[in-house]
């Protein structure tokens, strides 16, 4: 390997525990009941979150969701920004305007997040027409998860965004759950990759939670979709492994207990990017980078 | 004489064929009617494109603030207005998102031209008419368009602004020869025209009824009554006071509002005429329900010998609904 790849993997190895240890921080004082708003913690897209993240040209767009809290903070690079934000602070990412659900990150290309379950696609599909009609370079991403593609907008945006050979890649993040159901308890199975099958849109899985994989993989893609110009869809495969969104009246006691005193990793399963991320560079590297991380203060 | 359709065609025609990086789309919008002629002959610029669509309205609301949001000008043709019921999420939840963190002022520009269908024949599925409900509950600005006057001023006025907003055409009107005024005044915002001055009577014309209000103000003409007409054509009025100053004068106010809907935006208007000219007789005419908060008959009819004998009849301090 040569330096500057191994500077490469030293980053992205350095995001993962970056981002895990961030979440844990946030997690603990959503416990505590910290914040006025709902946040939707994301422990487990840390591979997928990191990786979108380093493929992003400077002029590539982000349309996210509700549970966004990965990709801000791995596109902001720093915990402060979003913390604020959470709590509603004018030094918030956005101005303490936006807070969860909606927050938003012009200058890191961050340009809408929708807590409207599929709102999003459509607007995807808008900033991507502008980009063709304005002549203007980049691929729009566009995040959703296994119960937000059941709107009909997901269907819709396929269609459009083919038709109108949009460069729109949308990523489907498949845990399982639409806040406490399961697929199997709200749905029949959608074979996602079919539906695309069937508006000739590229289809690609991931399931590995290994960043070192996703990086090149979704760089490869982006470059499809940009040099192509056609939209494409990437459903990557995660565990729930957190409440739905804090101090949510009714809403039962965190069932997965994710505490910070138990360390980086949360569960020991290939479901976890971290545990991949542990296996992957050895217990000692990923101790001593969590103890750099976790020593420091953040907030 | 153009009819209204054919006149409004050509001014948006002319319009939109300059316009630079926009995009211009809709169903049925390069083929066949074009939307029984909302959209024919559309010529545009060689940077901008016109889309014929799929059936996903939607979509297309949601594409257009996408468009908005990466600062380029996004025009969508619609059919009927019960159509982009369909968009209501996108017109009260997305444009809000995005003007809570952006200034309207930085944005592209979204219009949404669109077609009421209201000439009666529809059915009680598709004729939904009131343009004032949806621009209410998604804080939206939305014009209707009723004559050469108005069309004229919002389509060369509003159609480019940055952020969003609705021009709405009348079904009922698009055959008819389009009505030729003369202007008194406009408000800055096109939401408020004057086209007669009298002194006699006030005539208000919200939605689509200034041809209604026109009429009336032949009839009392021919009884030797002159009249003010105005017409509200935004559901945002930031200011009627020349409204309410002609009521102070003539002592006679009418509204016509042919929006199916219990909350109609006239009411509005003699309530603060009611507290300015007390005195003054206040008449109301609406489409009234057929059934209780149900279903309205879809042609809007105004008796007008009916309202001129209730006008020169003694005045009343209560408002009478028509």
């Amino acid at each position: 390997m040569n330096t500057r790849a191994n500077f490469a993997r030293q980053a992205l190895e350095m995001e993962m525990i970056r981002l895990r240890h961030w979440q844990h921080i946030m997690n603990e004082d959503l416990k505590k009941k910290l914040f006025t708003v709902p946040i939707h913690v994301a422990f487990g897209s840390e591979a997928i979150a990191v990786a979108v993240s380093n493929i992003m040209t400077s002029d590539d767009q982000l349309a996210l969701t509700h549970r966004n809290m990965a990709y801000n903070l791995a596109r902001a690079g720093a915990l402060k920004p979003v913390y604020e934000e959470y709590k509603l602070s004018g030094s918030g990412v956005s101005g303490g305007r936006m807070g969860s659900m909606n927050m938003v990150n012009p200058a890191r290309g961050i340009v809408y997040s929708s807590s409207t379950l599929g709102n999003n696609f459509s607007v995807a599909c808008g900033l991507a027409l502008a980009k063709r009609a304005k002549r203007e370079p980049g691929v729009v991403i566009v995040t959703t998860g296994d119960g937000a593609m059941e709107e009909g907008g997901f269907y819709e945006a396929l269609v459009f965004a083919k038709s109108q050979r949009l460069k729109l890649m949308i990523v489907v993040e498949n845990n399982n759950h639409s806040m406490s159901s399961t697929i199997e308890q709200r749905r029949c199975d959608i074979a996602i990759e079919k539906m695309c099958e069937a508006v000739n849109v590229r289809y690609k899985l991931l399931a590995t939670n290994d960043v070192f994989e996703y990086v090149p993989v979704l760089s490869a893609l982006r470059t499809h979709v940009d040099e192509q110009a056609t939209p494409l869809c990437v459903e990557a495969k995660l565990a729930l492994m957190n409440q739905h969104a804090g101090p949510t009246p009714g809403w039962p006691a965190d069932p997965m207990n994710v505490d910070i005193k138990n360390g980086m990793v949360v569960r020991d399963s290939v479901d976890d990017p971290l545990h991949v991320l542990k296996q992957t560079i050895g217990a000692a590297e990923f101790d001593k980078l969590a103890a750099q991380v976790s020593s420091q203060k953040w907030n | 004489m153009a009819t209204y359709i054919t006149a409004i065609n050509e001014m948006l025609a002319k319009e939109i064929a300059d316009i630079p990086h926009a995009v211009f789309y809709g169903e049925n919008i390069d083929t066949g009617s074009r939307l029984s002629g909302l959209a024919r002959n559309f010529k545009v610029a060689d940077s901008s494109l016109l889309i014929n669509t799929g059936n996903c309205e939607y979509t297309h609301c949601g594409i257009g603030f996408g468009m908005m949001l990466n600062g380029a000008t996004a025009v969508l043709f619609a059919k009927q207005l019960d159509f982009m019921l369909l968009g209501m999420d996108h017109f009260v939840s997305t444009y809000q998102n995005i003007r809570a963190h952006r200034d309207i002022r930085t944005l592209g520009s979204f219009t949404i031209v669109v077609v009421a269908y209201d000439q009666g024949f529809q059915g009680p599925q598709s004729s939904f008419n009131a343009l004032g409900d949806m621009c209410s509950v998604a804080r939206v600005p939305g014009y209707t368009l009723t004559n050469n006057q108005d069309s004229a001023h919002i389509i060369r006025t509003q159609l480019r602004q940055p952020g969003f907003r609705f021009i709405a055409l009348s079904q009922r009107h698009s055959p008819k020869e389009f009505l030729q005024l003369e202007l008194i005044h406009v408000a800055r915002d096109s939401a408020v025209f004057q086209y007669t001055e009298g002194s006699e009577a006030t005539i208000a014309c919200f939605n689509f009824t200034t041809p209604e209000g026109i009429l009336l103000h032949q009839k009392l003409r021919e009884r030797g009554l002159t009249s003010s007409v105005f017409s509200v054509n935004n559901v945002f009025p930031h200011d009627w006071s020349s409204i309410k100053r002609s009521v102070s004068r003539t002592g006679r106010l009418v509204v016509l509002d042919d929006s199916k809907s219990i909350n109609l935006l006239g009411y509005a208007l003699l309530h603060e005429v009611a507290e300015a000219c007390p005195v003054s007789k206040r008449i109301i005419v609406t489409r009234e329900a057929d059934i209780d908060f149900g279903v309205s008959p879809d042609r809007f009819q105004i008796d007008c010998d009916a309202l001129v004998s209730r006008l020169v009849s003694e005045p009343s301090k209560e408002p009478t609904v028509v």
